[in-house]
């Protein structure tokens, strides 16, 4: 079920009445009420997705609660493997088989060696690199003595399939979301308020940015040969702006949900635009990935290969942007982007020093503005890889866009894949919204407007309400996160 | 060596590691109060400290460090 489906606010609505009618001393029953959402949430996509989801869960719970009570180093060893086996398991086969399988074949052909394997008929479940993640993160917690084990298995399983964050995150971590479950909630009508208005905010996003670039920017990714350097150059710069948009837009409205039940969840973006390197950037962009790799992966991964010193740093680093790539999904293309990420973050690592002094001898705001538009070029670049079919496409769009062609601007090439109403759209709904985030930047999202006057605020309210229901596309698009 | 002297050595293990003449570690010092202190200096600073104190932490050491205390009792417990 999406977000932004005519069922959802159905959904929400009777979840929600029926959650708040619930006693707060019985807290267990609304649970068990979220836990029924989140498994007919889930199964409205498919029902055979419930038994993985549950099936993870379980060892989870199972494997936790046996580390809680056995202090034998092998044990111990054994149980933390199992779960990793297991998720790990589950993820590689759902998400990796096939890539694999062509990958190898691809390698074999070209020793001249011929092979001939059907691609396994596989159906990757939705949201399955965000769950195992987040349920990864427990048994690791538990092992480490970071955390108790859950004694109560609806809880554990409510965390795992929590209907606001299963498919697309922000991927939580037990420390953080099982507690919540274990004490009562309070009905905050400010709380719920703000809750709204980032739903609000991430709808705003979705649908009338995100949304209405899609088909645009498909239009430029697929006819790309036919098209000048310039539209080329608007085509990536529109992408990274949808991406953004989409997935911070679900986003929002998935910890905005999750406040109109008395959760809070963690933020998910901060600002990633306003980030003057890429290594900000990364601290700004999906952070809950990006804090689950650093804790789980590049740390450990770091001091094993401390005794390399600076070499051994940068290998953990270059390994971990790796994965994050492939994370994303089973492409050549999201290898590439992470291992583009990792030299840049390299780079970035060992010239500290040389661009702290360079900052120290130029204007300040010269320089925040030459970084400013440095990361976001840099990015935007990197954009490529992300959105292309393979590599091949990555590399043709990439020299199709260098060339000094790229300054002949002409407005003819640019009507010619959006009409004059679009054009229109994009110049007043992407300003307005980078304006309101630039505005809101230390806040926990665009549209936390607590402090404005009451008229501001109506304006506000009213621009975005007219906007999304007279330019809302008909046919609403899948999040793009959701294939990872 | 006691705590103290421990903690001035650590002072200027930081200062050289992170390029910051400014800081002026205290036991209950994290990497939030310091802004240079990120994760990939953090290794940093635990491969200087290993090889200036002479010492060697294990891995479980290492990810329970929550602050410059911990560190400091780490070393001690092993002079």
């Amino acid at each position: 079920m999406l977000f932004n489906s005519v069922e959802f606010p159905i959904f929400l609505l009777v979840v929600l009445f029926t959650y708040w009618l619930i006693p707060k001393k019985w807290f267990q029953w609304q649970n068990a009420l979220i836990l029924g959402a989140s498994y007919f949430f889930y199964g409205w996509w498919n029902w055979q997705f419930l038994a993985l989801i549950f099936f993870s869960s379980a060892t989870d719970f199972i494997v936790a609660n046996k580390l809680g009570k056995t202090t034998k180093d092998k044990t111990r060893t054994l149980l933390i493997w199992t779960s990793l086996v297991v998720n790990l398991g589950i993820l590689v086969y759902f998400k990796y088989s096939n890539f694999f399988i062509e990958s190898f074949v691809d390698l074999m052909q070209t020793v001249g060696l011929n092979f001939n394997f059907a691609s396994l008929n596989i159906i990757l479940p939705v949201g399955i690199s965000f769950y195992t993640f987040q349920t990864l993160s427990y048994t690791i917690d538990v092992y480490r003595g970071d955390m108790e084990p859950s004694k109560n298995p609806i809880n554990f399983f409510a965390y795992v399939s929590f209907f606001p964050q299963l498919v697309a995150g922000p991927i939580e971590r037990a420390s953080d979301l099982v507690p919540q479950f274990e004490k009562a909630r309070k009905f905050n009508t400010e709380l719920g308020a703000d809750g709204l208005r980032q739903i609000i905010w991430g709808l705003f996003k979705k649908v009338l940015i995100a949304d209405n670039l899609a088909p645009i920017v498909e239009k430029v990714f697929d006819g790309y040969e036919t098209m000048p350097p310039i539209i080329l150059f608007i085509g990536v710069t529109l992408f990274s702006i949808q991406i953004y948009c989409d997935f911070s837009g679900y986003s929002d409205i998935a910890i905005g949900t999750a406040r109109l039940f008395g959760f809070e969840l963690n933020q998910n973006f901060r600002f990633p635009f306003f980030s003057k390197n890429v290594t900000e950037f990364w601290r700004r962009w999906h952070i809950s990935l990006s804090n689950w790799l650093r804790d789980y992966l590049f740390i450990p991964l770091s001091i094993q290969f401390r005794s390399l010193g600076i070499k051994g740093i940068i290998l953990a680093m270059m390994l971990t942007f790796i994965l994050c790539g492939l994370w994303h999904g089973a492409r050549w293309t999201f290898i590439v982007f992470g291992f583009w990420q990792g030299v840049i973050l390299t780079y970035e690592f060992l010239s500290a020093k040389k661009r702290g002094k360079i900052k120290k001898r130029m204007n300040k705001n010269l320089y925040n503005a030459i970084s400013l538009i440095l990361t976001f070029v840099f990015w935007k670049t990197s954009m490529i890889l992300f959105r292309a079919d393979n590599l091949h496409h990555a590399w043709a769009y990439f020299s199709s866009l260098i060339s000094f062609d790229l300054f002949q601007f002409s407005m003819k090439d640019i009507l010619a894949v959006m009409d004059p109403l679009d054009l229109l759209k994009f110049l007043i709904f992407i300003p307005f919204m980078l304006l309101m985030e630039i505005l809101q930047r230390e806040k926990l999202h665009g549209l936390e407007i607590t402090n404005y006057k009451w008229y501001t605020k109506l304006i506000l309210y009213s621009i975005i309400a007219i906007s999304i229901l007279l330019f809302t596309p008909i046919e609403s698009a899948d999040f793009i996160y959701f294939q990872f | 060596m006691d705590k103290a002297e421990i903690l001035k050595k650590l002072n200027d293990i930081f200062i050289n590691t992170l390029d910051n003449a400014d800081i002026v570690l205290k036991m209950e010092t994290t990497a939030a109060d310091i802004e240079e202190w990120d994760s990939l200096r953090h290794i940093m600073l635990v491969v200087e400290i290993e090889k200036t104190m002479k010492t060697k932490f294990t891995s479980k050491e290492i990810t329970k460090f929550k602050n410059v205390g911990d560190i400091v009792n780490s070393i001690e417990a092993k002079k």
